[in-house]
């Protein structure tokens, strides 16, 4: 076992130390170390997903992240999007279009698409499609998810 | 992202080749009898070691790239026709690591005139553990390249050793 | 595991000296998959982050200097890959990201056209430039493209620094001419023949995936005939394909059906594909020379306009 480092995170707006072995990637922290379960590990390879988080802003996979690189960086998961107002209207309308059946990539299409709607608050569905190209869905579909964006941009009436 | 997806599989890696050695069939087969002289010829091949009849250990490193891994193997020749063929049965294992190989080879001469003899070789490899999720595409290529560089080594060794 | 963060480049060489097992840290979009699979166990991870000049791109000389930190999201959006403006106007295929502002012309287009067409938003944010080219995978879209662009790539070692055509940077599957202990610290990329377009196909299962097969392509029509080409083919054998004399046929010829198809089975014939998930070998030598037709009938579509 590697000896242990310490490194200061900055997530969800709280600075948060923990103690690491320099190989561990960001999603083990969160999730093991810091208790932040939203995000899952649906592959571990950056194929799926399911852990999609935002480092300064830009969605990125916290499975390609090594925890002992992202000292100073501003991490948000899905559960510090809970008080955001446009994160709330994401949630909403993914509730309101019956956007999820298991719901374990959930989390990750609500954050990959938080980050689309912040680069582009009136995508189209062309631009959804791609936006969320990255997270995969093998309940839904997919049409549903796609309505649940457009509908949070504010394109169509719930 | 990511790498290729795990595809190898118990059976998945298939290598054949044959070629050609500047020698009567007679030498290349007291050639391959011998450890050593085989050992040397394996690209990677560290360490062989005869244990007993027909069996052998040896220590092989194989790299693609940033992958590296060094197997403890043990080898034993499941049959055997003189100067016609052998078989051989391979079992190995990363010291420490998690992955673990297992092949099952066979080994065809055929005189090819009074001077030269044709090798064939074919091997069906199974790959588990962390190797095994590697691509299997470039797996096969590599192991590809390795035949041609086995074959390449021991015409070499032979054309450069005394009758 | 060591993990290290230096400022500098003379100190991350330093850092990598001496030891074959210490290896960089880009965007980590394909080491940090290959660590979580056990592939890769660096002794020291260097991460590059820190290093101001790594993130930069500037124009001297004609070149387009991308530092080896530029992510894949930055240089879709990067309105210097353009090269010396083309008459006609357009824009290439897949992968368009709401980010970027569209136009996509110049021979440098190709770097941009295949950079917008990795994977996903996720791994662009992240993914770089000089991380692709170091994992040297030949089904990855960089490697073609900047193959095809004419790109240089600078290397920094202990005994300084040395630029080299990235042609010959790529030796083998995930296995490039970096020496031990050397790293790349910037992609150079000329404007290219005037008037020229350049284009990234790829043609994959799904969008984002590794390429089956991938045409980038370099083109310039005069008159009705062609005064440049520049084809390269990924996921086509270890390194990407380029042949010289592929490219003499196209170049002088009006580009018709017959003069590509001759192109593409030459091409064909030198390849060497893996046969996996994505395709046998025999599946994407066989689309080759149909991808190629396309992908410069397409160029030369545009300059018919």
């Amino acid at each position: 076992m590697a000896e242990k480092v310490p490194v200061a995170l900055f997530v969800n707006g709280e600075n948060r130390q923990v103690l690491v072995d320099p190989r561990q990637n960001l999603l083990q922290t969160l999730r093991a170390d810091l208790g932040l379960t939203g995000a899952k590990c649906g592959c571990g390879h950056g194929v799926c997903g399911a852990c999609t988080v935002l480092i300064d802003g830009e969605a990125v996979l916290a499975c390609l992240a090594l925890t002992v690189a992202q000292a100073g960086r501003e991490i948000g998961t899905v559960e510090g999007l809970a008080d955001d107002e446009a994160s709330a209207a994401l949630v909403q309308a993914f509730v309101d279009c019956g956007a999820l059946q298991c719901g374990f990539c959930t989390p990750g299409m609500i954050v990959a698409a938080r980050a689309l709607l912040q680069r582009n608050p009136r995508p189209t569905v062309e631009e959804i499609r791609h936006g969320l190209g990255g997270n995969v869905c093998r309940c839904t579909g997919y049409v549903k998810i796609v309505d649940a964006v457009r509908t949070a941009s504010g394109a169509v009436q719930p | 992202m990511g790498f290729p997806p795990t595809v190898s599989g118990p059976g998945a890696l298939k290598i054949e080749n044959s070629f050609l050695v500047p020698a009567p069939r007679d030498r290349v087969w007291r050639f391959i009898q011998s450890a050593e002289e085989v050992g040397a010829c394996v690209p990677g091949c560290e360490h062989v070691d005869v244990v007993g009849e027909g069996k052998f250990k040896a220590r092989v490193r194989v790299k693609v790239g940033p992958i590296k891994a060094l197997f403890n193997i043990d080898i034993e020749r499941t049959e055997e026709e003189p100067m016609e063929s052998a078989s051989y049965s391979t079992r190995g294992e990363e010291g420490g690591r998690a992955s673990r190989l297992s092949a099952r080879s066979r080994l065809t001469l055929r005189a090819a005139g009074e001077k030269e003899t044709e090798v064939a070789y074919a091997s069906e490899i199974s790959i588990a553990g962390r190797l095994g999720r590697f691509g299997a595409g470039v797996m096969k290529k590599k192991a590809d390249d390795l035949g041609g560089q086995f074959a390449e080594a021991l015409r070499q060794r032979i054309a450069d050793t005394p009758a | 595991m060591i993990y290290l963060e230096p400022e500098s480049v003379p100190e991350a060489v330093a850092a990598l000296a001496g030891d074959e097992d210490a290896r960089c840290l880009a965007g980590g979009q394909t080491l940090m998959a290959m660590m979580n699979a056990d592939l890769v166990m660096p002794s020291t991870l260097v991460g590059l982050r820190r290093i101001a000049g790594l993130h930069e791109v500037t124009e001297t000389e004609g070149m387009l200097r991308i530092g080896a930190m530029v992510t894949h999201a930055r240089l879709a959006g990067e309105e210097r890959l353009e090269g010396a403006r083309a008459v006609v106007t357009g824009s290439g295929g897949g992968g368009d990201d709401v980010s970027i502002s569209g136009r996509l012309e110049g021979a440098r287009a190709v770097v941009r056209d295949a950079a917008r067409q990795i994977a996903h938003p996720a791994v662009r944010n992240r993914g770089t430039i000089g991380g692709a080219l170091c994992h040297a995978d030949p089904q990855a879209d960089l490697p073609g493209a900047l193959v095809a662009a004419g790109a240089h790539v600078e290397i920094a070692g202990a005994d300084g620094v040395r630029t080299a055509p990235v042609d010959g940077f790529f030796v083998d599957y995930l296995e490039s001419s970096l020496e031990p202990g050397e790293m790349l610290t910037a992609v150079l990329i000329p404007e290219g023949p005037q008037g020229a377009v350049g284009a990234h196909l790829k043609f994959s299962r799904t969008d984002g995936d590794y390429a089956i097969v991938s045409v980038s392509s370099v083109v310039a029509m005069q008159d009705g005939v062609c005064s440049y080409a520049r084809v390269v083919v990924g996921s086509a054998g270890p390194a990407p394909l380029h042949l010289d004399a592929a490219d003499a046929l196209l170049t002088g010829s009006g580009l018709d059906d017959a003069v590509l198809l001759q192109a593409g089975d030459l091409l064909a014939a030198a390849a060497d594909p893996v046969d996996d998930v994505r395709g046998s070998s025999d599946y994407r030598r066989l689309l080759l020379p149909a991808l190629l037709a396309r992908a410069v009938g397409a160029a030369r579509e545009r300059f018919d306009g």
